[in-house]
């Protein structure tokens, strides 16, 4: 099996506090992988390590290894290494000053990924097809996205990172902003985008009913430790740790 | 597999893309320097031009009067300086209380109409060019009194100031936090109590940062003088109802003469003037992170 | 208004007259200026503002006439070379501080900018008049003239240092802190969220920074009106630089005159005329209109900025 991600030892200091302490773990290609565990145990540092965002935190120390898409990441360009990873942020974040069509087409722009106009139109409307928000919004793809609903926000959202055409998909909280209804949508788009393949997802809740609705694989941290990781049945019906087992239950928070 | 994505990234970061990149960030260093060179520039021209004078004129050139147009002998700006002196005192006794008790009346009562319109007011006042605030101490003070006068000065200086000094203490004194008000409301206090026994108190940051601003703007503002104090050139102080001098008019008068010797006292004045305000803005800058002027 | 208490009452009462004034200032302001403007704008209407005639007579006041049309243009003339100077510095400046100055660093950057927008105009003024105006005339205006004298703006040879331009690059030197403190501050009120966003699409600091500025889009406009604003306001440095004297100049390497630096250096001997007084009065209320004008648009557009990203 070949690993679209893998994490070796990985630390991750920020102004003194340790916020993930020596993770070990592989994320197997075209899966879901679910990152699960309380908020504030680090899941969303460990999503800016994969793409180096963290680069915008100054005052992160990161230490480890980690590799991505073939590519030990602290020693690639992590320009490049972005082109080819998407994310979606836990706020629904489309740019309030470009419209719904430009925030999709963005991405494809910014990267030559495109030749004609005509492409990239097929592109923006592959890419909010998949996102399951074309037909809400073909009328309006002129418009600023302020006018959407928040559950509309993140499936633009979505689409933005799909129009990149990403190898592998990061989602921060996708649902975390979202109503009930919006949150099936979205995970209902994950997983049928994993269905076509050449795309592995990494995602990360807080939630153990997402998790067990969508993933194929689960790790569970807690203060920035990695308590358990296995397929996604294992680790619900059977899990090896204690801990693992009470979070799931709602017992720790 | 490591073949296609290469050849995939090297598609999406293109060379152009790069080299935009690099030329971006020498644009913006090349840019930020020569945002930052003049004012080097200008503090090493005052140190340099003004150096040379005050070593030329020594402590004297801080207390004596300032020199005929075609004399060899420098002279000094004593008057200038005590008249910079009376009206940053003057200007602070005016402007004070008005911006403090302002401050309080629209924090304690901001859905009235006066506070809404005092805010607004003071919000566009730093906007309106200070001559035209001398044009209007000269119409009300300088007309009616019938001659130039440190008050009239000092009248414009406040006016000049209050909206100033009046923003940080209003800001300050809004960013109370609530339960504090709520504590000294349970203690029983009064409002007059609560405010100036209480939340001045704890708002003292602020207030003493509307303090110097004031003394600041007192001290370097030129344009409200022009019409108002009569730069006097070498008398001291005849009191407040009669003329004075202040140094940045000095400043700009000296400047704008073909004298030598007045464009010498003029640079040294101007060390004085800058020295002067950097001890402002160093104690400024400890009260508060961000200083607006 | 009703009152949970005596002392309240009190106390409002007290405070009630402070508030006033500051009132009663502003619209005196208005009041003093819209009164003395009277006689001349009763005598000459519109051409006040459209004759760049200035006239005055010792002879008798029938012979006096003032038109503020070269002042005007100026103004706008010296404002304007500030702005296209001070806008792109600003915004690069504002770049650098925010993005790639080290947060230690920062601090003591920004303390800069701020004591650059409170140094003393005058200093500024005599900087400019002495230091920067011969830079200017042998090094930029003199070699601008000689090669590009085919384009209008540089049609003409200095004769001194004190010309439009040297104003204008004054004045820019003047608003560019003041500017840069807005567009910086506006730049670093965008969430987080939207900086990962651009990073995450593969974009290179250069497009990442770009789309930030264009996002701040109104807040860098309402910084140019307002630094508009602070330029035609000026008076001290420009008054000290632009060599005051009348005319239309279509090249910037002229000397000319702005309705601050008209104000301050005709108020004073204006009394020895009939209508001058009166028409210098109507040049700052034109000036105060107009500021204000462009003052509150500014501070429109930047609320209505703020309410975008203030959800």
């Amino acid at each position: 099996m070949s690993y679209a991600v893998e994490v070796e030892n990985l630390r991750v200091r920020i102004g003194g506090f340790e916020v993930l302490r020596d993770l070990t773990f592989k994320v197997p290609e075209n899966t879901i992988f679910t990152v699960m565990g309380p908020s504030g145990s680090g899941k969303s540092t460990l999503l800016r390590v994969i793409n180096r965002l963290i680069d915008l935190i100054p005052e992160a120390e990161v230490s480890g290894r980690v590799v991505v898409l073939g590519r030990d990441v602290f020693k690639a360009d992590p320009y490049r290494l972005r082109t080819r990873i998407g994310m979606v942020f836990q706020t629904p974040n489309p740019f309030p000053h470009l419209s719904i069509y430009e925030n999709v087409a963005l991405g494809p722009k910014l990267n030559g990924l495109v030749k004609s106009k005509k492409e990239l139109d097929n592109l923006v409307r592959w890419a909010l097809e998949k996102a399951m928000l074309w037909e809400e919004v073909k009328d309006k793809l002129d418009v600023p996205p302020l006018g959407l609903s928040g559950g509309q926000q993140q499936r633009l959202c979505i689409a933005r990172a799909l129009a990149m055409r990403p190898e592998l998909l990061l989602l921060d909280e996708p649902t975390a902003n979202v109503d009930p209804i919006n949150a099936r949508k979205i995970e209902d788009v994950l997983i049928s985008f994993r269905r076509e393949g050449g795309v592995t997802i990494m995602m990360v809740t807080h939630s153990p009913p997402q998790a067990s609705r969508v993933s194929d694989y689960i790790a569970f941290i807690y203060m920035g430790q990695l308590v358990e990781v296995g397929p996604a049945d294992q680790v619900f019906v059977n899990p090896r740790n204690k801990l693992t087992e009470r979070f799931l239950r709602g017992e720790v928070s | 597999m490591r073949d296609v994505s290469s050849r995939r990234e090297a598609e999406r970061l293109s060379l152009v893309r790069r080299i935009k990149d690099k030329l971006f960030l020498v644009i913006l260093v090349v840019l930020s320097m020569a945002a930052f060179l003049p004012l080097f520039h200008i503090v090493a021209s005052i140190l340099y031009y003004g150096g040379w004078t005050l070593l030329r004129g020594g402590l004297s050139f801080l207390v004596d009067t300032p020199p005929s147009p075609l004399s060899s002998n420098l002279g000094g700006i004593g008057p200038a300086l005590v008249g910079s002196a009376v009206l940053v005192f003057l200007t602070v006794i005016l402007g004070l209380p008005l911006s403090f008790m302002a401050a309080v009346f629209t924090v304690e009562y901001p859905n009235t109409l006066v506070a809404r319109v005092t805010k607004l007011v003071c919000r566009s006042f730093t906007e309106i060019p200070t001559v035209l605030i001398g044009v209007l101490s000269y119409t009300l003070v300088v007309i009616p009194m019938g001659r130039f006068s440190a008050l009239a000065g000092a009248v414009a200086l406040a006016i000049v100031m209050v909206p100033y000094s009046y923003t940080y203490m209003e800001e300050s004194l809004a960013s109370i936090p609530r339960t504090y008000r709520e504590a000294a409301y349970s203690l029983g206090l009064t409002r007059p109590r609560a405010v100036f026994s209480v939340f001045t108190r704890i708002a003292r940051r602020g207030i003493l940062t509307g303090v110097l601003i004031g003394l600041a703007k007192a001290a370097g503002e030129t344009a409200p003088l022009l019409f108002t104090i009569g730069g006097l050139r070498h008398a001291y102080f005849n009191g407040p109802d009669h003329p004075v001098g202040a140094i940045p008019l000095l400043i700009y008068e000296f400047a704008l003469t073909p004298y030598r010797v007045y464009r010498e006292v003029a640079w040294g004045a101007a060390l004085v003037l800058i020295a002067i305000y950097l001890v402002i803005f160093v104690v400024l800058r400890r009260t508060v992170r961000e200083v607006r002027m | 208004m009703r009152f949970p208490s005596r002392e309240d009452r009190m106390f409002f009462y007290m405070l009630l007259p402070f508030a006033g004034v500051v009132f009663i200032v502003f619209v005196l302001l208005f009041e003093v200026l819209i009164q003395n403007s009277v006689p001349v704008l009763l005598r000459e209407g519109l051409k006040f503002l459209t004759s760049s005639a200035w006239r005055p007579s010792e002879v008798s006041p029938d012979q006096e006439f003032y038109g503020i049309l070269s002042p005007l243009v100026g103004t706008l003339y010296s404002s304007l070379i500030a702005l296209i100077l001070a806008l792109p510095t600003s915004i690069a400046l504002a770049i650098f501080i925010n993005d790639y100055t080290p947060p230690q660093l920062r601090d003591h950057v920004t303390g800069l900018v701020d004591l650059m927008a409170g140094l003393p105009t005058v200093l500024y003024g005599l900087w400019g008049a002495f230091v920067l105006a011969p830079i200017l005339k042998t090094y930029i205006m003199t070699p601008l003239s000689l090669y590009l004298g085919f384009v209008p703006v540089f049609g003409c040879r200095p004769i001194t240092g004190f010309t439009v331009f040297t104003a204008g690059t004054v004045l820019s030197v003047m608003i560019l802190p003041f500017m840069t403190s807005m567009i910086r501050e506006s730049l670093a009120s965008i969430p987080r969220t939207y900086r990962e966003a651009v990073y995450s699409l593969g974009a290179t600091r250069y497009e990442a920074s770009r789309m930030l500025v264009s996002m701040t889009k109104p807040a860098v406009m309402a910084a140019t009106l307002l630094g508009f604003g602070r330029a035609a306001g000026e008076t001290i440095a420009v008054s000290m630089t632009i060599g005051n004297s009348f005319g239309l100049p279509l090249c910037m390497f002229e000397p000319s005159y702005t309705i601050s630096s008209l104000i301050a250096n005709q108020f004073a001997n204006a009394g020895f005329y009939h209508y001058m007084t009166s028409a210098l009065y109507a040049a700052g209320l034109f000036l105060l209109a107009t500021g204000l004008l462009l003052n509150s648009a500014g501070v429109y557009m930047l609320v209505k900025w703020r309410r975008t990203y203030r959800r």
